[in-house]
């Protein structure tokens, strides 16, 4: 995925994306169902994040079962975790142009 | 007046990526810019709102200091020594009840100063998941004491510490950082020791509520800032 340097990582700037890719920096694994709850998420919209969030490479999925009834379980890859670091410096970034600014201002 | 906020490329890289959200990005927004109308600012303040409050609900972290368990473990230290030149048995009350009660203040003090940097309260569901996972182990160690102290079993007495305060730790790492899991299995371990060989009680001590501490405080403080 080719970006501009100063562009901002649209694929987990969108709400649900950049939730899953947060919690998962939080934990070194975490259940669909663990993430549903913790983002207050419907399945289908849930599903529909992670699969993107898995093509890109940002999340690694674990499918397995656990009392016959099927377990997904979510990681966070390096370059998931790389991808929010840069997005949170960019974040600051912003923040801190304005501070500049304000600064000069006064 | 604002707090000042370090930049997260300030941020040691040892740290986890969750406490560097933690501590460079305030719940409440960036004080000093909030006046600002720019839409921009605005949207970058509530997205980093928005990953601190995930990361929170999200767990696997709680503040707790890693300084203040060095302290708790110099203390379990001495209390061991103390315990060896006194030579009132292992598990001598006069000393070790004192010794809990000055880590309990240590360590929460020590947390609770760790909380307010990161902006987490004391009592916030981190922590209340964190005391009841933990308290069940250590009320039932509490218990056990009395009834092996009226038993006339106190040689039982310091490998029964050592295995409940494993066993909470052990639980509350499930809901904190994964290195107390390794603490807590330790500290188990050491309880398992202490039990086929009572000789060895009071190093036993010395090395859990000391050495463990003091060895994940360090570990602690160096991987989640304090």
């Amino acid at each position: 995925m080719d970006k501009k340097p100063d562009e901002l990582d649209r694929l987990i700037h969108e709400r649900i994306r950049l939730g899953i890719v947060s919690a998962l920096a939080a934990n070194d694994t975490l259940t669909f169902a663990d993430l549903k709850e913790i983002l207050q998420a419907t399945d289908g919209n849930l599903s529909v994040h992670a699969r993107k969030l898995e093509e890109a490479g940002y999340i690694t999925v674990t499918k397995g079962y656990e009392a016959k009834k099927p377990r997904t379980e979510y990681s966070l890859s390096p370059t998931g975790k790389a991808a929010l670091e840069s997005y949170l410096v960019k974040m600051e970034s912003i923040l801190d142009s304005t501070r500049k600014a304000l600064g000069k201002k006064k | 007046m604002a707090k000042s906020v370090p930049a997260l490329q300030n941020i040691p890289k040892t740290t986890t990526l969750q406490y560097k959200v933690l501590c460079t990005h305030p719940v409440q927004g960036v004080e000093d810019v909030s006046a600002s109308t720019d839409e921009a600012t605005r949207e970058a303040e509530e997205t980093l709102a928005y990953i601190r409050t995930t990361m929170e609900t999200a767990g696997g972290f709680t503040p707790i200091s890693g300084w203040g368990l060095v302290l708790v473990g110099l203390l379990g230290l001495a209390a061991a020594i103390a315990t060896s030149i006194r030579s009132e048995g292992p598990a001598d009350p006069t000393i070790w009840i004192p010794t809990a009660v000055l880590a309990i203040v240590i360590s929460t003090t020590a947390t609770a100063k760790k909380g307010n940097k990161l902006n987490i309260p004391l009592w916030s569901g981190s922590f209340r998941k964190l005391a009841w996972v933990m308290t069940p182990a250590l009320v039932a160690g509490g218990m056990l004491t009395f009834a092996l102290d009226a038993a006339g079993s106190n040689l039982l007495i310091p490998g029964t510490w050592l295995a409940l305060y494993g066993a909470a730790v052990t639980a509350g790492g499930t809901q904190s950082a994964r290195d107390f899991r390794w603490m807590g299995l330790c500290f188990l371990a050491l309880g398992a020791i202490a039990f086929v060989r009572p000789e060895f009680n009071i190093w036993l001590l010395g090395i859990g509520f000391g050495g463990l501490h003091i060895a994940f405080g360090f570990r602690v403080a160096g991987k989640y800032g304090g």
